[in-house]
């Protein structure tokens, strides 16, 4: 998939909308002088000349530092001759001069990534993804690739399955996206590149059931889940995967792979999560309630684990320490549209209605943001 | 703004500051002066308000033409300087920071900034320089800042072998900031001993690496989360037992968790893989002189020192075995080495002061435990060696 990326992108780009700009007034000798270099630049850009090209635009450049055109053309060349170092040099003063050239973005994410200076690669990659990228549909799908991979390996594993799937729900094809998938979907923050050999078949598998799930085939989802767990028993996450698929179904078998899940990695906040989830479900919190404060106290920044201490609290009529809880998740979380009602409910039930009307206020506020 | 022309005003002129409106005094003391100086004013407000509303690159060019009228105007290269950071635009940056630094007499975050842009630009030697600057003018800047010049800093001396005092920087980052993938992956590096940095490590690697990190990670965090540090551990365990510097690490784990019997254990896996790794073996020999086994320890250290002659750590080590053996001339001779490989090892020179006293070498103990309290008051990576030289040389006096 990246090596494709190099080609696509470069191809894509040249065929890309040219940037224009008024140019700058200049001395009269320099203006002549630029003239024949920009133009003898282009011509060796087109005869596919493209070291001799390189020259010429930085000559050209010398002449006009601000000229967008060639600091365009000069950047892909470069990153079309892998020169990803000089490539990001001059996509950076591209975008200095021009913060909202998506496409400029885009080539200047994917050359960090090739650097591997991950985290500005991340943030220009996601600009590129905020400024758009016109009709370059071949471009924007690397860039989500691109991305998604990039926030699985800075552990963003749900924002980078949620992106995944939306790819796959938008008619990519799935094949290049199943090992990503899989990568998060086991909590393993490594690019694919980064796939222990032996772990491959692994991964794989975990993609196929999930994407199987995803798409409704849940007899398939169900068998590669077991498989998994068969073949690799002792490897974290596994038994978490075939438990959350079992919960719908079949509640009592999905308890116990969560908790052999807790068996092989003790420090598992999800199995926890998912755990007390269904012992509230099953109106027994005095099981819930110990599993919901083990996973704040695992993780007291996570949101999910606040709420679902809030929900346990309220359901063992401790309304104070539950609204305690879901206002720390909500503080976390602003956007959860769950933490609101919530709220909204615990309110309610405790005679708080200026606090209630305000969530409600807020769940539709949200409700209709989401549906913009 | 005004601080600049402050800076810039000979230093006749200032009483009259207090008196009179230093704009004023400017307009009256010389017309074309006042001409350039209300042009410079007027840009370098010009360029304040356009970094103010976020537009970049009409910042950067509005200081650059302010800086060409004033070249002494400080601010204006600090200001410059951070905008072409944020931009990404390091050899401009730290062109800009280094004239800042000349501009000011408080250069101590530029520092910091120099030795960022030069880690980005991948001048390493002068970026560790300038972080050790940065150092010993107190680790001066804003919060954000001293997170990541302490996290580059790091990861430079990681990469220059000084992964011990790259770990004391990595735990202080973790205790002040909590969890990141980030400082998992630099503390991976380090407790892996392995002179690399994030970006240059070959990507199959990068499993073990987190596992590691994160393991040491979750040990370092206040306070000390052993569970999950044991678990990353276990896993590590599982996948890469026969690996360098696995059972190195593990040992190095279970010892921090006072568990002393499993350290040895772990150390000696390591040797039984990597029969020449030198750091397992000073441990060995530590935890041998510890139990008072001192001619296992001997044969440990001595391996050590004939695997790694230039190591001030072996020939210390060989040094307090044979202290301990009261064979004091041979001590004092390894410890003597030790010292002249580090000068700026503060408890080198607490050993050694304790071989001379028993040699009746009074002066020269005393010298000795002096320079290890100067030094032990500068320990670590904080100052440069010259200035721990410098300390020590005082302290001698």
């Amino acid at each position: 998939m990246i090596r494709l990326a190099t080609s696509l992108l470069f191809v894509a780009l040249s065929a890309a909308a040219q940037v224009k700009q008024p140019e700058q007034t200049s001395l009269p000798n320099a203006q002549s002088g630029f003239a024949q270099v920009s133009q003898a630049a282009d011509s060796a850009r087109d005869a596919g000349r493209s070291e001799e090209a390189i020259q010429l635009y930085k000559r050209a450049l010398g002449f006009r530092p601000k000229w967008k055109d060639g600091l365009w053309s000069l950047s892909s060349l470069l990153y079309g001759q892998n020169h990803y170092a000089d490539a990001r040099e001059s996509l950076r003063r591209l975008v200095a001069i021009d913060p909202e050239l998506g496409l400029a973005w885009a080539m200047l994410g994917m050359s960090e990534f090739e650097l591997r200076d991950y985290a500005r690669a991340l943030d220009h990659l996601r600009r590129a993804m905020a400024e758009g990228m016109g009709d370059q549909k071949d471009i924007a799908e690397l860039v989500f690739y691109y991305v998604a991979v990039l926030e699985n390996r800075f552990e963003l594993f749900d924002d980078s399955t949620s992106l995944l799937i939306a790819m796959v729900k938008s008619g990519q094809d799935s094949k290049p996206l199943v090992e990503p998938i899989g990568l998060a979907a086991l909590r393993l923050p490594f690019l694919p590149a980064e796939i222990p050999a032996d772990r491959h078949e692994m991964i794989r598998q975990a993609g196929e059931a999930t994407l199987a799930l995803e798409a409704q085939r849940r007899d398939e989802a169900g068998k590669l889940f077991l498989g998994l767990t068969e073949r690799y028993p002792n490897e974290p996450g596994v038994h978490f995967l075939y438990g959350a698929f079992l919960l719908d179904e079949n509640p009592e078998a999905g308890i116990q792979e969560m908790k052999k899940e807790l068996q092989v990695s003790p420090s598992n906040v999800s199995a926890r999560l998912r755990l007390a989830e269904e012992y509230t479900k099953q109106q027994n919190p005095d099981s819930a309630l110990p599993l919901a404060q083990e996973a704040v106290k695992l993780d007291p920044k996570r949101s999910s684990a606040h709420m679902m201490l809030g929900e346990v609290l309220i359901a063992k009529e401790d309304s104070l320490g539950g609204i305690r809880e879901l206002e720390t998740a909500r503080e976390q979380a602003p956007q959860t549209v769950r933490i609101h009602w919530d709220l909204l409910r615990a309110y309610t039930a405790a005679g708080r209605s200026e606090e209630a009307r305000r969530e409600k206020e807020e769940i539709e506020k949200l409700s209709s943001a989401r549906n913009q | 703004m005004w601080g600049g022309l402050v800076e810039a005003t000979p230093c006749i002129f200032l009483p009259m500051v207090a008196a009179v409106s230093f704009l004023a005094l400017l307009l009256t003391a010389n017309p074309t002066t006042a001409q350039a100086s209300r042009t410079f004013d007027q840009i370098a407000h010009e360029a304040d308000a356009a970094r103010a509303s976020d537009q970049g690159q009409r910042a950067v060019d509005l200081y650059q033409e302010g800086l060409k009228l004033r070249p002494s105007w400080s601010e204006g290269w600090w200001d410059l300087g951070s905008l072409l950071y944020d931009q990404d635009r390091f050899s401009e940056a730290q062109a800009a920071f280094r004239h800042f630094a000349a501009n000011t007499r408080k250069p101590g975050p530029a520092y910091a900034f120099l030795g960022l842009c030069e880690y980005e630009t991948r001048d390493y030697e002068q970026a560790l320089r300038h972080f050790r600057l940065w150092a010993s003018n107190g680790w001066t800047g804003t919060p954000e800042l001293t997170d990541v010049a302490l996290f580059h800093f790091a990861l430079l001396l990681t990469r220059d072998g000084r992964f011990i005092e790259a770990l004391y920087l990595l735990t202080t980052e973790v205790q002040r900031r909590g969890r990141s993938p980030a400082l998992a992956e630099a503390m991976g590096l380090a407790s892996l001993r392995m002179k690399n940095l994030p970006e240059e490590y070959p990507a199959k690697m990068r499993e073990l690496i987190w596992l590691v990190g994160n393991s040491a990670l979750y040990a370092a965090l206040p306070p000390n989360d052993f569970a999950r540090a044991d678990e990353f551990a276990n896993r590590l365990l599982a996948h890469y037992d026969q690996t360098a510097n696995v059972h190195y690490y593990a040992g190095t784990l279970r010892g921090f968790e006072g568990k002393k019997e499993d350290a040895e254990k772990e150390f000696r896996l390591e040797l039984d893989i990597s029969q020449q790794n030198v750091a397992a073996m000073l441990e060995l020999a530590r935890i041998d002189l510890e139990a008072d086994h001192l001619p296992e320890a001997e044969d440990l250290a001595r391996r050590s020192v004939d695997l790694e002659s230039k190591n001030p750590e072996t020939h210390h080590v060989l040094g307090r075995v044979l202290l301990a053996s009261n064979r004091t001339e041979e001590s004092a001779k390894e410890l003597e080495t030790a010292k002249r490989l580090a000068p700026d090892g503060a408890t080198i020179r607490s050993h050694l002061a304790m071989a001379y006293f028993r040699l009746g070498r009074k002066t020269e103990a005393q010298a000795e435990m002096a320079a290890f309290s100067e030094l032990k008051a500068k320990e670590g990576v904080f100052v440069p060696p010259a200035e721990k030289m410098k300390a020590m040389k005082q302290a001698a006096r």
